[in-house]
C-alpha cells in the first residue's frame, strides 16, 4: 500500500505553511508517528508526522516552499508492502492519461467542432457543459487543450478559467470575442478570411513594433508577466503584421526573468542586495502590524520611571529565586504591576468588539510578552497572571518565552492575551511606539533602564530609570485614562514592596 | 438587372423560412441585425408545413382511433370511425397555427419578410423573383446570407411523383380519403411513419426496400422491435427488392420491382408512396455567381460556424449536410446569426438526437456501443426492457426498452438507444446527460418520478453499474 501524505490544517484558520525542512530522505524507513517535516505556519512551527510504519517514497516539495493545507507533501509505502507499490498519484496520472490520450484519438462524429481542423486535442471528445464551452469561446480557450478537474476528467468552468490565465490557453484567432471589445480591434478576423481587417499594415519584425496581432489571452499573458507585447520578437505573421503566440510571450517572460535573475545575483555577489523571502512569521508580523495600524488609532504616552528600588529587590530576590531554579527578571514585576494597574483601570484590559459595538471588559489577566526570536517577534501568553505570585509568573514565562525562541511554541500558547508588555530596551533606547497587538487596547514598551541623574532631597544622584512608552487604542482609551493607568504602573515599580500587597 | 427591378439592403439575407431559417432571422433579429428572410412557400419549411408537424399530427391521430380499437385488455370497446378529411383539416389548423406563430415571431423581431425564390446574383447581392405572373423581382443586397433552402423528396427513377399514384410523402400528408391499397417504396423513416399511420387507417400496407431490413442506421434489435409491430399491425415487408418502375392497372396500380438476380415480382396497390430519402435543395440558388460549389450530393461544406468556403455567406439545416434534422438546424441557424452578431458561437454539440415516430418509436442520441468502441472507448452498456417498466405495463405497451451506452472508465455517458413508447422524449435526458459530461452516477443518483417511462433511463443506467433494481443485471 502506498499512502499519501497531505499537508495537515495544523492550526487554525491556517490556508498554507512553509517547508522548513525535511528531517527524512527518499528509502529512509519511518515509524508512525515519526516526524518527517518541519513547517512553519503563521507564528509556530509544527513537525509533522509521519502516519504509517513504512519507507519514504518520495518527496513533493522542497525545502523552503510554500505548500497549500491538502497538497501532498510525501508519499510513504507501508510496512509490508515489498514492492513498494506504485505511486497512487503515478497511477491517477496514468489513467488519465492514457484515457485523455484514447479519447483524443477519437474522431467525434457528432462534433461539428472537430471538423475544423484546427489541431490540438480538439479533435477529442472533451467532456464539459455546454456552458463550459461557451466560456472557453468567450475567453478564447481551446477547451481540448483544458485539464479538467472534475470526475473523470470533466471540464469545469473554474478548469477553463484556469487555462485562460495559464500559459497553455491556445489562442482562437478566427474568433471574435464579444466581451473583450478592446483587444478585439486588433485581434478579430485575423488568421480570418472575412477581409474586414482594413486597419493599415504596420511594419513587423524588430522587437519594437508600433502595432502587434494576439489574442485577448496572449495580451492577457503578456501583461500578466509584465512584459510589453510590441517588444516580444516574433517571426510569425497574419495578414502581413507581427503576430505573437502565448509560447512567444513566455519565452520572451521567461529571457527578461533569466536577465533580472542574472542582474540580481550579480549585485548580490557585489554586496549590493539579497533578497529574502516574505513569508511565514514574518509576513504574519507584517500583517498583524498593518492590520493594528490601519484599524486602532494610536496614541502613544511616555514616562519615567525611578526603578532604583526595583533593582534592589530584584537584585536581593533573584538569589533566592535561582536556588529554587528560576531566572528572576524585571518582567514578572512589571507584569504584576501592570495587572494591579489594570484592575484599577478596566478599560484597559478590554477589546472592542466592532459588530456588536461593544466595548469588552475583560476580568481575567492574561498577559502578552513580546519576544524577539530569530524568526521575527512572537508573544507567547501568560495566563491568569493575578492568580499567580512573582516565581510563577517568572516561571511560565521563562518556559513560553524559550518555547517561542525555540520556535517550538503552539499557536494555542500564541492567543487569548488581554494585554501586551514588550521590552524594547532590552537591547537599547529610550522610547518607542509599540504596536498594539489587535484586539487589545494598549500595549506598554520598557525602554531600557540605566542610571540617569536624578535630585533626591536637593541632591542630583545618580538614580536607576526606565522609560515608559504605552500606546492605547484611543477609540477606546483617552489620554487621561493612559496617563493615570501608567502613574499606577510606576508607583508599583517605585514602591516594588506595594506588590506584596496584590 | 432587369427592367423595373428594385434593390435594397440588409445587414443579414437568409433565404428560407424553415426552422433553420426563421431561427436564424429570429435570433439575429434579437440581436438587433438588420435582416431579412426570404421564403418562396409557406414559413416554417418542410418541417412544420410538410414534414414532422403534420405528419405527428396524423400520426396522433391515428393513435388515438387505432388505440381505441385495440383497448378491449383494458375493457374498452370501441369502433371509431375515421374522416380522414376531417383529419387532416385539423391537422392544417395545427400547421396554420404554427406557420402563423412562426411569421407574427419574426415581425415581432424586426424580420423583414420577403415572399419570392431568391438565388444569388453576386456574392453580395440575391435577386428574388416574386412567385405569379407580372410580379416582377427585386436585388437585396446583404453583408451576410444564410444559405437555409432545405431539401426535397428524392425520385425514384420510372416514379416521378404525380401526386395521383405517385405520392410523395408531402402528397401523402394531405390525402382526403384512406387507400385500400398502399405500396411503400423504402423502409426508411418516413416510409416506416406513413406505413405505420396508413396501416392503423386500415390501408393495406406493403413495403419494399432495396436494402436487407428497416430503417437502416439503426441497430438490429431496435429495428426489429418496430418490424415485429409493424407485421402485427399487417405490414407486409420484401426485403431486397428495388422498384422499377409501374403502370396503370384497372382502378390502381402494379408495382413492379427487382433483386439482385434480376427476379422481378409485381405488387398491386391503389397508389405508391415512394420515401426513398431527401436531397438538399442547392440546385435553384445559382451558388456560380458566389464562387460556392456543392459536393456530389448536393451539400454545401461549412465549418463549426456554420460558415461556408465564402466567408459572408453561411448555411444551415438540411443544405448544410446529414443529418437532416429540424433542430440540428434550428442549433445551425442560431449559431450563424451569432456569428454574423460577433457573438463568440460554435457548433460544439456533442451529440445530435433523433426520433422516429413509429410504433413504437425509436429515440436514439450519441453513441451505440459499436461507435463507442470504435472510437475507442470501453464501452459499459445498461438495458432496461420496457416489459419491467411499471408504467409501460399500465399503458399496455410493453414492447422495446431503453438502453445507455457509457465509457466504462470513467463513466461519462455516450449514448442511448430508446425504442418504447415516448422514446421521443425519454431520449431528451439522455441528450442532456452526455453534453453535460454526465456519468453514470451522476444519472442513477437523480430520483426519477414513479410510475413513470423516465424511471427506465434510472433503471438502464443502474443496469450498466450492475445494480438495477428492477431488471436482472447482467
Amino acid at each position: 500500500m502506498v499512502r499519501e501524505f497531505e499537508l495537515p490544517d495544523v492550526g487554525e484558520g491556517v490556508a498554507e505553511g512553509e517547508i522548513v525542512g525535511w528531517l527524512v530522505e527518499v528509502g529512509d524507513a519511518v515509524e508512525e508517528d515519526q516526524p518527517v517535516a518541519e513547517v512553519e505556519t503563521d507564528k509556530a512551527v509544527v513537525e509533522v508526522p509521519s502516519p504509517v510504519n513504512g519507507t519514504v517514497k518520495e518527496i513533493h516539495a522542497d525545502a523552503g516552499e510554500l505548500v497549500p493545507v491538502g497538497t501532498v507533501i510525501i508519499t510513504f509505502a507501508e510496512a509490508g508492502d515489498e514492492t513498494g507499490g506504485q505511486d497512487p498519484a503515478e497511477t491517477r496520472t496514468d489513467t488519465a492519461t492514457e484515457t485523455r490520450s484514447e479519447v483524443g484519438a477519437v474522431e467525434s462524429k457528432d462534433d461539428g467542432a472537430s471538423d475544423d481542423g484546427s489541431g490540438s486535442a480538439s479533435n477529442g471528445r472533451v467532456f464539459a457543459a455546454p456552458s463550459a464551452r461557451r466560456l472557453a469561446r468567450e475567453l478564447d480557450v481551446d477547451i481540448g487543450t483544458v485539464d479538467g478537474s472534475g470526475p473523470g476528467g470533466r471540464v469545469s468552468d473554474t478548469d477553463v478559467r484556469a487555462a485562460a490565465e495559464s500559459e497553455d490557453s491556445e489562442p482562437v484567432a478566427d474568433e471574435p470575442t464579444a466581451d473583450d471589445p478592446a483587444p478585439k480591434s486588433a485581434v478579430e478576423r485575423v488568421g480570418s478570411d472575412d477581409g474586414t481587417s482594413s486597419e493599415p499594415a504596420v511594419t513587423t519584425g524588430s522587437a519594437n513594433r508600433e502595432r502587434t496581432l494576439a489574442a485577448p489571452a496572449t495580451r492577457r499573458l503578456a501583461e500578466e508577466s509584465g512584459v510589453d507585447i510590441d517588444s516580444i520578437p516574433t517571426e510569425e505573421e497574419r495578414d502581413g503584421e507581427a503576430f505573437v503566440t502565448p509560447a512567444a510571450v513566455e519565452a520572451f517572460a521567461e529571457s527578461q526573468r533569466a536577465a533580472q535573475d542574472a542582474d540580481r545575483a550579480a549585485l548580490a555577489e557585489s554586496g549590493g542586495e539579497e533578497r529574502v523571502p516574505y513569508r511565514g512569521v514574518r509576513r504574519t508580523i507584517g500583517e498583524q502590524m498593518a492590520r493594528s495600524k490601519a484599524t486602532a488609532p494610536h496614541v502613544t504616552h511616555h514616562d519615567e520611571v525611578d526603578v532604583t528600588e526595583l533593582v534592589e529587590t530584584r537584585s536581593e530576590l533573584k538569589a533566592e529565586a535561582e536556588e529554587r531554579g528560576i531566572g528572576l527578571s524585571y518582567m514578572p514585576f512589571v507584569m504584576k504591576a501592570c495587572v494591579a494597574a489594570l484592575r484599577a483601570f478596566p478599560s484597559m484590559n478590554a477589546m472592542l468588539d466592532e459588530e456588536a459595538e461593544e466595548i469588552v471588559e475583560k476580568h481575567y489577566y492574561n498577559i502578552g510578552v513580546a519576544t524577539a526570536t530569530d524568526a521575527g517577534l512572537m508573544v507567547p501568553v501568560v495566563r491568569n497572571a493575578d492568580d499567580r505570585n512573582l516565581l510563577e509568573l517568572a516561571s511560565e514565562m521563562n518556559e513560553l518565552v524559550g518555547k517561542a525562541r525555540e520556535r517550538s511554541i503552539s499557536r494555542e500558547e500564541m492567543q487569548g492575551g488581554t494585554f501586551t508588555i514588550t521590552n524594547v530596551g532590552a537591547i537599547g533606547g529610550e522610547y518607542a511606539t509599540p504596536i498594539i497587538n489587535v484586539p487589545e487596547v494598549a500595549i506598554l514598551a520598557l525602554g531600557a533602564i540605566k542610571e540617569k541623574p536624578r535630585v533626591v532631597d536637593g541632591e542630583i544622584v545618580p538614580r536607576h530609570v526606565m522609560t515608559l512608552s504605552l500606546s492605547i487604542d484611543h477609540r477606546v482609551i483617552d489620554g487621561a485614562v493612559a496617563a493615570q493607568f501608567t502613574n499606577r504602573v510606576m508607583k508599583y515599580l517605585e514602591n516594588p514592596q506595594l506588590l506584596l500587597l496584590e | 438587372m432587369v427592367v423595373g427591378d428594385v434593390t435594397t439592403g440588409t445587414e443579414l439575407l437568409i433565404i428560407g423560412a424553415g426552422p433553420g431559417g426563421y431561427v436564424a432571422a429570429i435570433r439575429a433579429g434579437q440581436l438587433g441585425i438588420d435582416t431579412t428572410l426570404v421564403e418562396k412557400d409557406a414559413y416554417g419549411g418542410t418541417c412544420l408545413n410538410h414534414g414532422c408537424i403534420p405528419s405527428k399530427a396524423l400520426i396522433s391521430a391515428t393513435d388515438v382511433a387505432h388505440d381505441a380499437r385495440e383497448a378491449e385488455a383494458m375493457g374498452i370497446h370501441a369502433d371509431p370511425a375515421v374522416d380522414l378529411a376531417g383529419m387532416v383539416d385539423w391537422k392544417d389548423e395545427v400547421v396554420d397555427q404554427l406557420t402563423g406563430g412562426v411569421e407574427q415571431l419574426c415581425k415581432a423581431n424586426d424580420v423583414n419578410l420577403v415572399e419570392g425564390r431568391a438565388e444569388f446574383a453576386d456574392e453580395n447581392t440575391v435577386r428574388v423573383a416574386h412567385s405569379g405572373d407580372g410580379q416582377g423581382s427585386e436585388s437585396i443586397e446583404f453583408e451576410h446570407a444564410i444559405v437555409a433552402t432545405g431539401s426535397r423528396p428524392v425520385e425514384v427513377p420510372n416514379f416521378e411523383f404525380d401526386g395521383e399514384h405517385v405520392i410523395s410523402s408531402r402528397d401523402a400528408l394531405a390525402l382526403d380519403s384512406v387507400p385500400d391499397s398502399l405500396v411503400v417504396v423504402g423502409a426508411g423513416y418516413i416510409g416506416m411513419e406513413l406505413a405505420t399511420v396508413f396501416a392503423k387507417l386500415g390501408t393495406d400496407v406493403t413495403v419494399v426496400e432495396m436494402l436487407d431490413d428497416i430503417l437502416p442506421p439503426y441497430e438490429d434489435d431496435v429495428s426489429k422491435v418496430v418490424r415485429d409491430r409493424a407485421e402485427d399491425l399487417g405490414i407486409d415487408f420484401f426485403f431486397g427488392e428495388a422498384a422499377s418502375d409501374w403502370e396503370e392497372s384497372g382502378d390502381g396500380i402494379t408495382v413492379r420491382t427487382e433483386n439482385e438476380d434480376g427476379d422481378v415480382s409485381e405488387f398491386g396497390a391503389e397508389k405508391v408512396l415512394v420515401a426513398v430519402g431527401r436531397a438538399p435543395v442547392t440546385d435553384t440558388l445559382n451558388l456560380d455567381a458566389v464562387g460556392l460549389e456543392t459536393d456530389e450530393d448536393g451539400f454545401l461544406a461549412t465549418d463549426d460556424r456554420a460558415r461556408t468556403d465564402v466567408e459572408s455567406i453561411f448555411a444551415v439545416g438540411d443544405v448544410a449536410g446529414e443529418p437532416m434534422l429540424a433542430h440540428k438546424g434550428m442549433k445551425e441557424g442560431e449559431v450563424a446569426a451569432e456569428i454574423v452578431a460577433d457573438e463568440p458561437s460554435a457548433l460544439d454539440y456533442q451529440s445530435v438526437p433523433a426520433a422516429v415516430f413509429t410504433d413504437p418509436e425509436i429515440g436514439t442520441v450519441g453513441m451505440t456501443e459499436e461507435e463507442a468502441e470504435e472510437a475507442g472507448f470501453s464501452p459499459v452498456v445498461g438495458k432496461f426492457p420496457m416489459a419491467s417498466s411499471g408504467r409501460a405495463l399500465t399503458l399496455g405497451d410493453t414492447d422495446g426498452f431503453t438502453r445507455v451506452v457509457a465509457d466504462d472508465d470513467a463513466g461519462f455517458i455516450l449514448g442511448a438507444q430508446v425504442v418504447a413508447p415516448e422514446a421521443s422524449e425519454l431520449v431528451a435526458e439522455f441528450g442532456l446527460a452526455i453534453e453535460m459530461g454526465a456519468t453514470l452516477e451522476d444519472v442513477a443518483a437523480t430520483i426519477h418520478t414513479h410510475p413513470t417511462l423516465g424511471e427506465t433511463v434510472m433503471e438502464a443506467v443502474e443496469n450498466a453499474q450492475g445494480k438495477a433494481i428492477h431488471t436482472l443485471n447482467r
